[in-house]
């Protein structure tokens, strides 16, 4: 009871409160735990995964690692920002904002207070089709801490006052995003490629003010509903553990959810010449952005293997040999694959300064001209192979990167399997795959090229189709390649990995 | 490649988040040992998967460049990339990747480091690779080879980090005004008409004077006995000999206290949302570890996330700041800055703003801090060390830089203990010596393009 002394005097009526139903969650945990629960375990290469399914019939994969006594927690649900409401986009953002901004008696100060106590961290987010909830803690008081989760999930508040603050926030980023190249660059793309899907709608001012309290708790039940649901977890935890707590955080939220699906985006037709968004500062932002295959498509470890050759793998690939290595135009260039449920992309980009950017453009064109007239040798297929399987283990190695990984496979329905089975698939491309993938795909004609900043020598543009209204989120180009070169750390950090 | 650590480029390097090792689990211990040619060695065991973080700290950087070549420091270790007597040019990359590794570089003022992540069964190789380009680099002095197109990737790097990034413009004019005789005064990455002028032969007379095995310190995290990595470091490293001359002098320095208070503005047509800071010369944990930890609490307490001090007043209750914050770069060597800042409200003037935020930091100075709002973040800063253990890589990277700048492993260990330690009382004297009202400090101003023009007008700063 110490830590519940520590509270200041507004947080003591919460702090009791939160006690009790904690009660609840050992009593259980001791009825499962004598019951058991029905565990399936995977003995992968990477990972040891137990598979299993609550009492309250949550599913779980999770990872024992009882060498560090904290746990990861990942939670998602198949539902993001591209389904809010036309006219109130931000509204999945309040939502995430709010979570863990107040809940039952705590007010927004009390919460935080208490998650510091707790030593915790509890945070959720969004993208156009996924909404996250993640959680770190320590195991010596998971109790208290997954009570925490539990009453955030079930009883969040939704205050006024961090909802104004919300919004407050959100203006501003509404402003200061108009001189951000990326953001920039990714709205120009939306607008060129995609312009009447959802995903390229934009927060704006009118959205933002439209939005009430009211419709975050609404948007809240029809985003977190049991059937949409994923978890995984990392930690010195087993499933009779987990099982109990879990429940008491998630067993309660609505079984089903019936906001409507997604239509897959059908791209319209690349721009033939480079779109200029002018912006004022020293470097020119080009990306470029052609379509691509779908995750579970037979090209698409052919194509993600051509990808390290051609501009994801770091100093190894093409354009970063010839346009930095050689000709110094740059500091970096990356391309990846990126993959959805209804959108597939090869994107790529880096920055140039002002005065070549047209070179610069010139010099990815002749890139992928040779890519697609030549394709790659056998050195290059073997030494991406190897890079690609050599440093698959590198994925495995903290309990927060493997239980992001298991959230991934989770997502994209890949198989408990899937990490065991990667390095095989990576290993059976053959350089013919590869390129007759590159004579498909990376074709200069499938690029639609976005500059961002002042760029000089550019000799024919293209305007947009119509008036800039939408934006996906395009990464900046240092984040672009698949994220496994980069160590998911900020103490060993460079933005161009 | 090849990152730099501008020495907080980004606020988040602000201390309050800085994270040490756990003394919790009395069983984990790092091994440390010495070559015979002056190489430390630290060993830190991570056994849950069969990979290795290894990386060579060079105990040099940018306050180690000589006048008129700023820049020297980090263009160097892109050069170290290049070339050697038995690495063909451009293939160092090639061959890591080849075995499956990820590798990079970063440069800060107080050093630069290097480093592999791998399959452990590929370490031995790695050691080979790093113990080459400790000796047999090679420097292409063609006038128009890679030396001179790797000025124009850096300078293209400095406009990617610095001049397209209007509040990164202001704190590198912050910075030349806090440390006007101290080299933390040139950014790392250097100035950019010096870096176009560096040579190959500046290259090669920063290489011949600081990159030798006694002035390194060799980090190996991960799934290894340190038995193993003795006998693989002395069959690589260990067979470099060391210079026989006395290692060379490093450029630190005392930091002069400032002589006047200043204000520096910076207007950009980029700049959507000004801010207001204030930059004091404060300590670090090299120059005095237990006012630094002291410190490192108050700050944590005073502008450390939603529930300090500042962000409660200013942000929840008054709704004059879009945030507000304070915090220090305490990992440098030398006497560090303490940074204050804050952004304000729509319709908010940084005039407004300032005298609201420096009314919490009064009455904080006057009446001092609560033992429980203290006792919370110590004992969250002392939790961080245990999250910390999860990335091996992160392990590496801080008892790296801790040694690098003349801490020790015990120094590491015993943070979680030695923050636990301090007291309100501690906290607070922390805070005055550093924010107290005899002291200068350099007020920084990042401003829309249409305001500054205005603000000139109003102010005699």
């Amino acid at each position: 009871m110490n830590k519940l002394k520590l509270a200041a005097g507004s947080a003591m009526a919460a702090a009791l409160f939160a006690a009790a139903p904690l009660a609840l969650a050992q009593e259980q945990a001791t009825i499962e735990a004598s019951t058991g629960i029905d565990v399936t375990v995977h003995e992968g290469d990477f990972a040891t995964i137990q598979q299993f399914t609550t009492p309250g019939g949550i599913s779980v994969w999770l990872v024992e690692e009882q060498s560090i006594p904290i746990m990861a927690l990942r939670m998602a649900w198949e539902t993001g920002s591209a389904t809010d409401p036309e006219g109130m986009e931000g509204l999945t953002d309040a939502v995430t904002y709010l979570m863990n901004e107040g809940a039952g008696e705590m007010d927004s100060l009390a919460f935080a207070t208490r998650m510091e106590e707790l030593n915790m961290g509890f945070s959720c987010g969004a993208d156009s089709e996924t909404t996250y909830c993640s959680a770190n803690m320590l195991t010596d008081n998971a109790n208290e801490a997954m009570e925490m989760i539990a009453l955030a999930l079930n009883e969040p508040r939704f205050d006024q006052e961090p909802f104004q603050r919300f919004q407050r926030e959100e203006l501003i980023g509404i402003r200061t995003r108009e001189t951000n190249a990326g953001f920039l660059a990714g709205r120009a793309r939306a607008q060129a490629l995609m312009p009447d899907h959802p995903f390229s709608r934009i927060k704006t001012a009118d959205s933002i003010n439209a939005l009430t309290t009211e419709m975050v708790a609404q948007r809240k039940d029809a985003i977190m509903a049991g059937d949409r649901l994923y978890v995984t977890a990392v930690g010195a935890m087993t499933p009779e553990e987990l099982a109990p707590l879990l429940d008491e955080a998630l067993a309660g939220l609505p079984a089903t959810s019936d906001v409507e699906g997604i239509e897959d985006v059908a791209l319209n037709d690349p721009l033939t010449a480079p779109v200029v968004v002018d912006l004022p500062q020293p470097q020119s932002l080009v990306t470029f952005t052609a379509p691509a295959m779908a995750r579970d498509d037979d090209d698409f470890f052919p194509a993600y293997v051509l990808n390290y050759t051609f501009g994801g793998g770091g100093f190894e690939s093409r354009l970063m040999k010839d346009l930095r290595v050689e000709k110094g135009l740059t500091y970096g260039i990356y391309t990846g694959l990126s993959t959805s449920d209804h959108l597939n992309l090869w994107t790529g980009g880096g920055q140039t300064k002002n005065e070549s950017a047209a070179d610069f453009i010139a010099g990815i064109t002749a890139q992928m001209e040779s890519i697609v007239a030549e394709g790659i040798t056998e050195q290059e297929l073997s030494d991406a192979k190897a890079y690609l399987t050599g440093s698959y283990p590198l994925s495995f190695d903290s309990n927060a990167k493997i239980a992001s990984g298991l959230m991934s496979a989770r997502l994209e329905d890949l198989g408990v399997d899937y990490f065991d089975r990667r390095n095989a698939m990576v290993e059976a491309v053959t350089l013919e795959d590869v390129n007759r993938i590159a004579a498909e795909y990376l074709q200069p004609s499938n690029f639609t090229f976005i500059v961002v900043g002042a760029p000089e020598g550019i000799e024919e543009t293209a305007d947009l189709p119509m008036p800039l209204l939408g934006q996906i989120d395009v990464d900046e180009a240092g984040d672009m390649e698949e994220s496994n070169i980069d160590e998911a750390s900020d103490a060993v950090r460079d933005p161009n990995r | 490649m090849k990152a730099f650590l501008a020495g907080g480029l980004a606020a988040a390097s602000l201390g309050a988040g800085i994270a040490f090792a756990d003394t919790s689990e009395a069983e984990w211990a790092p091994t440390t040992f010495e070559l015979d040619n002056g190489m430390d060695v630290v060993v830190l065991p991570d056994n849950r998967a069969p990979v290795v973080t290894h990386m060579v700290w060079y105990k040099v950087g940018a306050v180690d460049e000589d006048p008129g070549k700023s820049g020297i420091a980090h263009l160097f270790e892109h050069v170290m990339f290049k070339e050697t007597d038995d690495i063909g040019p451009e293939e160092f990359t090639t061959i890591v990747q080849r075995n499956g590794g990820q590798l990079n570089a970063f440069t800060s003022w107080d050093y630069t480091a290097y480093y592999e992540r791998v399959a452990k069964t590929q370490l031995e190789r790695m050691m080979e690779l790093e113990a080459e380009r400790m000796t047999d680099l090679i420097i292409n002095d063609d006038p128009e080879g890679p030396f001179i197109s790797e000025r124009d990737v850096v300078k293209e790097e400095r406009r990617q980090r610095i001049d397209n990034n209007p509040g990164v413009i202001l704190q590198e004019q912050v910075m030349t005004a806090l440390y006007r005789d101290h080299p933390y005064n040139i950014t790392v990455i250097g100035k950019m008409e010096e870096v176009g002028a560096l040579t190959p032969q500046d290259g090669l007379d920063f290489y011949n004077k600081w990159y030798t095995p006694s002035e390194t310190i060799l980090i190996v995290a991960g799934d290894i006995t340190p038995e193993d990595v003795r006998t693989l470091a002395e069959r690589t490293y260990g067979q470099i000999e060391s210079a026989n001359t006395e290692p060379p002098q490093r450029g630190w320095q005392d930091v002069q206290p400032l002589a006047e208070t200043q204000l520096i503005t910076h207007s950009d047509p980029k700049v959507r949302q000004p801010e207001w800071e204030r930059w004091y010369l404060s300590t670090s944990f090299t120059q005095d570890r237990e006012f630094a930890y002291a410190l490192n609490v108050a700050l944590d307490v005073l502008g450390g996330g939603r529930t300090s001090r500042l962000y409660q007043a200013l942000v929840e209750d008054q709704k004059i700041a879009n945030d507000a914050s304070a915090g220090a770069w305490l990992s440098l060597h030398d006497t560090a800055p303490t940074v204050l800042s804050a952004s304000p409200s729509d319709g908010v003037t940084l005039e407004a703003l300032e005298e609201a935020y420096m009314a919490v930091v009064n009455d904080v100075l006057a009446n001092g801090f609560t033992d429980e709002e203290v006792e919370r973040s110590r004992n969250s800063l002392a939790a961080s060390a245990i999250y910390q253990r999860d990335s091996q890589a992160g392990m590496a990277n801080l008892y790296g830089r801790t040694l690098a700048v003349g801490g020790t492993v015990e120094d590491v260990m015993n943070y979680p203990d030695d923050i636990r330690r301090v007291t309100a009382d501690d906290a607070i004297a922390a805070l005055r010596r550093v924010l107290g009202e005899d002291k200068n400090y350099i007020e920084a101003h990042l401003l829309p393009e249409e305001e500054q023009a205005a603000e000139e007008s109003q102010t005699d700063e």
